[in-house]
């Protein structure tokens, strides 16, 4: 195999493609250097071609940003390597991209903080803003092609062995997803450059280039602030917290699609777990400690019942669940607005009292008995010292020893017990004494036990359907209703079973808007934000329908939903409906499989590639004219085409060597 | 209880039960060439909402220049923006593949979103467009005026029943849904049928949208389908995949829908209730017809 050695023909074309790519971008993409509100887009435009004024106005004075440009310049002979290395299919490919990687990474994180302080100083001069009325960075766009090529580069050279091609090969998953956002990005970035013009801090119209930079700042300013929150802990927090309820709706829409069955229904079923969790939650006269878990398995049935109607229709009548999760939908909408939206409802020409309504002009619920409320997270994950409010490390730290130990202690039998026992002693002794302080905002986040229970629930739908023999019944009617009725599965009792689960999951959502106070107050409110049920369907496809990439997910829809609202302060064309737009991007671009071709994300069996190969050539798998034309005359390839004809094709034999081999065995 | 029965044989809630009734007939019959074709149409909520805005927007923007053409107009932009982003749904599920209720979720999805962002750009209000100062004509007499879509509608359910039963175009739509394997060997251009009906659906969606964006009211306004896509896809498959089935059918749930605007008025029964008395009687009236009898390769993409 003296060909596994070095990269294959293809993976060294990708590199060299995206290699040239980013080289060649680096020198043209200044351009499209974001500018900020003063001239101090010098900075960057420096790179590589010297200064460019595109303004005519001065240049304020700008720091000295050498050490950026050694670096940037080293970033473009590690792409010229990378160049060479791909052209000759080089071993020490990979290393190349590596290197690549990093100086990117470098050149972004030097480029960024030397522009924050060149911004600082221009703020500190008292330097009046010249167009933009912000003062956020922007960014030499041409620099992210780096880190991408290397990126790339890295796979394509590491592909040539044989372990690491395996590796990679799990990774294939993660393909569609990342083209999706990729391309749901680029689409977003289009729309924010049509619809919203930029803010002129000047008295005089702006110039063309002016335009041009200016529009491009809008659109980073636009993705950096969807992205920001990650970067500081109440923002974390604000995400978390509105990721919880996308988890509960993500894990319920792919649990629905494990057993091959679509539950557009979440908002009716979110609506009826929230309806029953305060019924229980304001009504029941239980002590404490039960009436806290027996609210939230309200929330559980109230869900559950509206998953079952619909998963009982389609197992007894075969009507489609998808109409009717939509339909049911309404009618939670109505069953809501009929408890809480009034006082008083009408009946046969007389009026009757409903008291769940509380008094005043907004329609919700009464206040949930103390008893059924879920504490904040940030109530006891900070402690106070003295006047600072600091957010523990102590979990962080525990986790850490634990995940050290679990992993570091391969040879040892009990290392489960012994790395939960350290981190418990480490969680315990630095919980109240290691923590780095936070603002007064974050004891006001509203991130609460709900998280962790759609952290819980992410497992067990994991335990559930890869660990027994429950959930491997359910994929098996997910994936062929047919075979698994064939195998003795019965299918309408999975129906049911996983539409039921799938609407428990979605109810178990309302916890976070109930019992958690996520809309500020412990009560079933108007504006409970239902629409998250159907978020949770992109939630569910980015996640590839397993609890860990739907917590994945979740996590990162919550974060753009926090930025849009940062946007939706800042900007006036532009607004939080961005984020919307976005997510439906993903969907659709998902349902499009990001468009890669099929031979990347479903490529064919290996045996079936092997048996090719043996037979000659690569030619060989090609179509000669004559073969071609037969293909196209015949409207679909794969049906009559006997055993015989494909296994002739596949291993490139004519039909006289049929015929001889058939000889052969009469003789 | 004999008020109640004397207003529901009057005039006017025959002008509700009409106007009720036409925008579900005309993105039903939408429904029905898509879904003839072999292409589940689940967008066509999203269908609505995107006609309705466009409709809105050109009639407003043309409102100075045109004058009275201007709807008209505005009902050409609408059908074209429906048709256009029924071509979307179209490609995804056609050439690339996808599954088709995904897809028009996804387009849905987008209808949600898209207005939003369009209506704040143009005229800074994230839930409405400005009033049109001409919107569609209404024609007839007395109260039961009415704007051209309604007319429309009633002609497209004959043209719809002509074209699916006595043309040739309708044999092959047929026989795309039905088994697209015999007709591509027949020499059916599966792909090319499947793309002409869901665009076709797009069309008729859009003018629903139309319908109720300029036809019915002046304006664009959030939510403005209030679920009509859905139980207009509700009607298609009560409706048996047939149009008269489809006309019955979407009489039936526009008759419930004109039901519970007359009783939400009065002190029979509460509204919000009421409210939800289609979309029940849809679930019910879906046990009865289930999925026996629709076109058998509906759902399936074609190789």
């Amino acid at each position: 195999m003296s060909d596994s050695v070095r990269p294959s023909p293809l993976a060294a074309r990708l590199s060299l493609i995206f290699a040239v790519v980013a080289l060649v971008g680096l020198f043209l993409f200044p351009y499209g250097t974001l500018s900020r509100n003063f001239n101090a887009q010098s900075l960057l435009q420096r790179f590589p071609a010297g200064l460019t004024n595109f303004t005519g106005t001065p240049f304020e004075n700008v720091p000295s940003v050498s050490s950026a440009l050694a670096i940037g310049w080293a970033t473009l002979l590690t792409l010229a390597a990378c160049i060479y290395a791909a052209v000759s299919r080089a071993r020490w490919l990979w290393i190349a991209g590596l290197l690549a990687l990093l100086l990117g990474a470098a050149a972004i994180v030097v480029f960024n903080s030397s522009l924050n302080a060149a911004v600082a100083e221009l703020v500190a001069q008292g330097v009046r803003a010249r167009r933009i009325p912000w003062t956020s960075g922007g960014m030499h766009l041409g620099l992210f092609l780096p880190p991408l090529a290397g990126l790339v580069t890295i796979f394509a050279g590491l592909s040539m062995h044989e372990r690491w091609w395996e590796r990679l090969n799990r990774l294939r998953g993660l393909l569609v997803p990342v083209a999706a956002i990729a391309l749901a990005i680029a689409v977003g970035a289009l729309v924010v450059l049509v619809v919203q013009p930029v803010p002129n801090g000047l008295e005089r119209p702006l110039s063309i280039g002016e335009l041009l930079t200016g529009k491009l700042d809008v659109v980073w300013y636009v993705y950096t602030t969807l992205f920001a929150p990650i970067t500081n802990l109440n923002g974390l927090f604000d995400s978390l917290k509105l990721a919880t309820p996308l988890i509960f709706t993500g894990l319920g829409v792919a649990f629905g699609f494990r057993a091959g069955l679509f539950n557009i229904g979440g908002p009716g079923q979110l609506t009826m777990g929230g309806i029953a969790a305060m019924l229980v939650g304001v009504y029941a006269p239980l002590p404490a400690f039960l009436l806290l878990p027996a609210t939230v398995l309200a929330a559980a049935l109230g869900g559950a019942v509206w998953g079952a109607v619909p998963g009982l229709l389609k197992a007894r009548f075969g009507s489609s669940e998808v109409i009717n999760t939509i339909m049911l939908n309404y009618i939670a909408s109505a069953v809501f607005i009929f408890l809480i939206g009034s006082s008083t409802f009408p009946f046969l020409g007389k009026t009757y009292t409903l008291p769940i309504k509380d008094e005043g002009f907004e329609a919700k619920s009464k206040v949930f008995q103390e008893g059924a409320q879920l504490a904040p997270i940030a109530n006891w994950l900070s402690f106070t010292r003295g006047d600072t409010t600091l957010f523990s490390l102590g979990p962080v730290l525990a986790l850490l020893v634990f995940a050290a130990l679990y992993y570091g202690l391969r040879r040892v039998q009990a290392r489960l017990w012994i790395a939960l026992a350290a981190a418990v002693v480490v969680g315990f002794l630095t919980w109240h004494a290691v923590g780095v302080p936070v603002t007064g905002s974050f004891s006001a986040s509203r991130l609460n036990t709900s998280f962790l229970i759609g952290l819980v629930c992410a497992v067990l739908m994991g335990v559930l359907l890869w660990r027994t023999s429950a959930g491997y019944a359910l994929r098996a009617v997910g994936l062929s209703p047919a075979a698994a009725e064939y195998g003795g599965i019965s299918v309408g009792k999975n129906v049911i079973l996983a539409m039921t689960l799938s609407g428990a999951l979605i109810g178990l959502g309302a916890t976070h808007y109930t019992m958690g106070g996520a809309l500020d107050e412990y009560r079933l409110k108007g504006n409970m934000p239902v629409n998250v049920g159907f978020d949770g369907i992109a939630v569910a496809l980015m996640g590839q329908s397993t609890p860990g990439g739907v917590v994945a997910a979740a996590i990162l829809f919550g974060t753009v939903d926090t930025g849009g609202v940062d946007v939706d302060r800042v900007l006036d064309k532009v607004n939080k409906d961005i984020v919307t737009v976005l997510k439906s991007l993903i969907v659709l671009f998902i349902a499009a499989g990001g468009f890669l071709s099929r031979r990347i994300t479903d490529p064919p069996p290996p045996q079936l590639v092997k048996a090719v190969d043996a037979s000659g050539s690569d030619a060989s798998a090609r179509l000669t004219p004559g073969e071609a034309a037969h293909e196209a005359s015949t409207p679909l390839p794969n049906v009559g085409r006997s055993s015989e004809v494909i296994a002739q094709d596949v291993l490139g034999g004519d039909v006289v060597a049929e015929e001889n081999i058939d000889k052969e065995r009469k003789s | 209880m004999s008020a109640f029965l004397t207003a529901l044989l009057s005039v006017t809630f025959a002008g509700i039960f009409i106007r009720s009734t036409v925008p579900l007939l005309l993105t039903a019959l939408g429904g029905l060439y898509s879904e003839r074709s072999g292409v589940v149409n689940i967008a066509l909520e999203g269908l609505i909402i995107f006609g309705a805005l466009a409709g809105a927007i050109v009639t407003k923007e043309l409102d100075a220049p045109l004058g009275a053409a201007a709807p008209w107009v505005g009902w050409l932009g609408g059908m074209l923006v429906g048709g256009l982003i029924a071509w979307i749904h179209a490609v995804l599920s056609i050439k690339y593949r996808a599954d088709q209720v995904i897809s028009g979720t996804a387009i849905n999805l987008l209808a949600t979103g898209v207005p939003p962002v369009v209506l704040t750009a143009l005229y800074n209000s994230s839930t409405e467009s400005p009033a049109v100062e001409h919107p569609l004509p209404l024609w007839g007499m007395g109260d039961l005026r009415f704007s051209p879509p309604v007319y429309f509608a009633l002609l497209v359910v004959i043209i719809t029943w002509y074209v699916v039963y006595r043309t040739p175009y309708g044999l092959r739509l047929r026989a795309s849904g039905e088994h697209p394997g015999a007709a591509s060997s027949m020499g059916v251009n599966v792909k090319r049928m499947r793309y002409s009906a869901v665009i076709l659906s797009g069309v008729l969606a859009g003018t629903a949208g139309v319908f109720l964006s300029i036809g019915n009211l002046e304006a664009y306004v959030r939510n403005i389908s209030a679920g009509a896509g859905f139980i207009a896809l509700a009607a298609l498959i009560f409706g048996q995949w047939k149009p008269l089935g489809v006309l019955a059918a979407t009489l039936l749930f526009g008759f419930l829908q004109a039901l519970s605007i007359q009783l939400g008025g009065t002190t029979l029964l509460p509204s919000s209730l009421v409210q939800a008395l289609p979309y029940l009687i849809t679930v019910l009236a879906l046990i009865f017809t289930g999925r026996s009898r629709a076109p058998k390769a509906v759902g399936k993409p074609l190789d």
